[in-house]
């Protein structure tokens, strides 16, 4: 859809909504990717000018989560203290752009993760700044009580724990590559054999909390970007998945985002009351590289079979031995001991 | 025999000239699809050059674990089949270094250079 219908449809929404005029300008499409993309404007509203982002999704098909429970998650989020976009609208009719969005406050700064690293290449101390603020946003949105989280937020079914759900989502996945994989083979067993303890209470978990889906500024973190993959788990999910080797574009020493050390990650989540468990840490790394591997398949599958073409998609599959090989790494000593 | 260059050396020449000219002319959105498709060159370039063998030392050493015969994508089911399994320890083990031998051939072709990294500190005890 053109970007001229498209703010059109926007600021009728936005009229509809706040029952008073509003115009748009300033239009800029930023991120587009395979279900959503982002489109930043002013909107005028009573004259008063508001810097905002709208999320589209291309279609209400494409929705992993509805945009009301998403709007949901980052209201509950805000509330508790979280580091997150406020949210000013929420469209479901797919009538006015095509598809559901919702509009959030425009936060200024930085999201790509290679500009991250720059970004704390010239300002001294900013990367533990915002490991520390990653810690703490986590913490408040880990103690948050999971009886306010959105009905539809997905959660372990009854009588399973979120460590039952978490390999039943990575076996489904392992059972549709389109060549087996030993190695992601012999990490699921190890994964599946070495199961931590559940934990009695559920959290709400964002689980796509990386460098690449944060706002930084020189001040530190501003925002924790895209919570439609949130769920009711486990915690120590969304700190592994930060520290996974991936997201840290080759500055590989430092585990947090290529900017950080884990201890000042810890130490933010720890000053903000959350508790930090070193062995359910390590399960949830290899199970995180072990996810986002199979998500590397997954893309590549996407493209052969038509789903969503792309030479980035391609590119994917040739990546799967980068993670197979990060995951026999991490079980180097249970295997090889030196 | 095609004359030379060869299907390498034309790969090699396709890449340097997507991340030269053909990069720096590219609209911002293209960019980056133009640098992932240099990269694939690149990777089938090396695959050219060492993909050959790389599949001849697989299939001999899941053919040595598995104490079979059969073709490499036979053999990977198999193994794949035992892991899945995890009933025998002692093949897990025997596997593991088959795996990462297996695996770091992968990456001289797709992504040299990503075993430099040391692990160790990311490793549970």
């Amino acid at each position: 859809m053109s970007i001229d219908i498209t703010v059109k449809g926007i600021a009728a929404f936005l009229s509809d909504a706040w029952q008073t005029p509003v115009e748009i300008s300033e239009v800029a499409p930023a991120s587009a990717g395979a279900r959503r993309r982002n489109v930043l404007f002013t909107a005028y509203r009573d004259g008063e000018p508001m810097r905002l982002v709208a999320t589209i999704i291309h279609h209400a098909g494409l929705q992993i989560m509805t945009v009301e429970t998403e709007a949901a998650t980052l209201r509950l989020a805000e509330d508790a203290g979280v580091a997150v976009a406020h949210v000013q609208a929420v469209c479901m009719d797919p009538a006015y752009v095509g598809g559901p969005f919702f509009v959030t406050n425009q936060i200024a700064g930085e999201t790509v993760g290679r500009q991250i690293l720059r970004l704390v290449e010239a300002n001294a101390g900013l990367g533990p700044t915002i490991a520390h603020g990653i810690g703490e946003s986590l913490a408040k949105l880990h103690a948050v009580d999971p009886a306010l989280a959105h009905p539809a937020l997905e959660r372990p079914a009854l009588g399973t724990t979120a460590i039952d759900a978490a390999l039943a989502h990575v076996r489904a996945q392992l059972d549709v590559l389109l060549q087996p994989s030993p190695v992601f083979e012999l990490a699921y067993a190890w994964l599946d054999s070495h199961r931590p303890q559940a934990r009695q209470r559920l959290t709400v978990v964002h689980r796509d909390c990386r460098n690449g889906n944060i706002i930084v500024g020189p001040d530190g973190l501003r925002a924790i970007l895209d919570w439609e993959v949130a769920h009711l788990g486990e915690p120590m999910e969304d700190l592994a998945w930060m520290c996974v080797r991936m997201w840290r574009f080759r500055n590989d020493e430092l585990e947090v985002g290529g900017f950080a050390a884990r201890d000042d990650l810890r130490a933010g989540y720890e000053a903000a009351g959350g508790a930090w468990d070193e062995p359910s840490f390590f399960w949830w790394k290899l199970y995180s590289t072990l996810r986002w591997g199979l998500g590397l398949a997954g893309q590549a599958r996407a493209h052969l079979d038509g789903t969503f073409s792309s030479i980035v998609m391609a590119g994917s599959g040739r990546r799967v031995g980068e993670l197979e090989y990060d995951c026999l790494m991490l079980l180097k000593n249970q295997f090889s001991p030196s | 025999m095609q004359d030379r260059p060869t299907a390498a050396e034309l790969l090699r020449e396709i890449a340097d000239l997507l991340e030269g000219d053909v990069l720096m002319g590219a609209p911002a959105p293209v960019k980056h699809h133009v640098r992932v498709a240099a990269n694939l060159a690149r990777i089938v370039q090396r695959e050219l050059e060492v993909g050959r063998e790389a599949n001849f030392r697989e299939r001999a050493l899941l053919g040595d674990l598995l104490g079979a015969e059969g073709s490499t994508a036979e053999l990977n089911a198999e193994v794949a089949a035992l892991l899945r399994a995890n009933d025998d320890e002692a093949f897990a083990r025997a596997a593991w270094p088959v795996l990462l031998a297996i695996t770091l051939d992968k990456l001289s072709i797709d992504k040299p250079g990503h075993d430099a990294y040391d692990f160790s500190r990311e490793q549970l005890a």
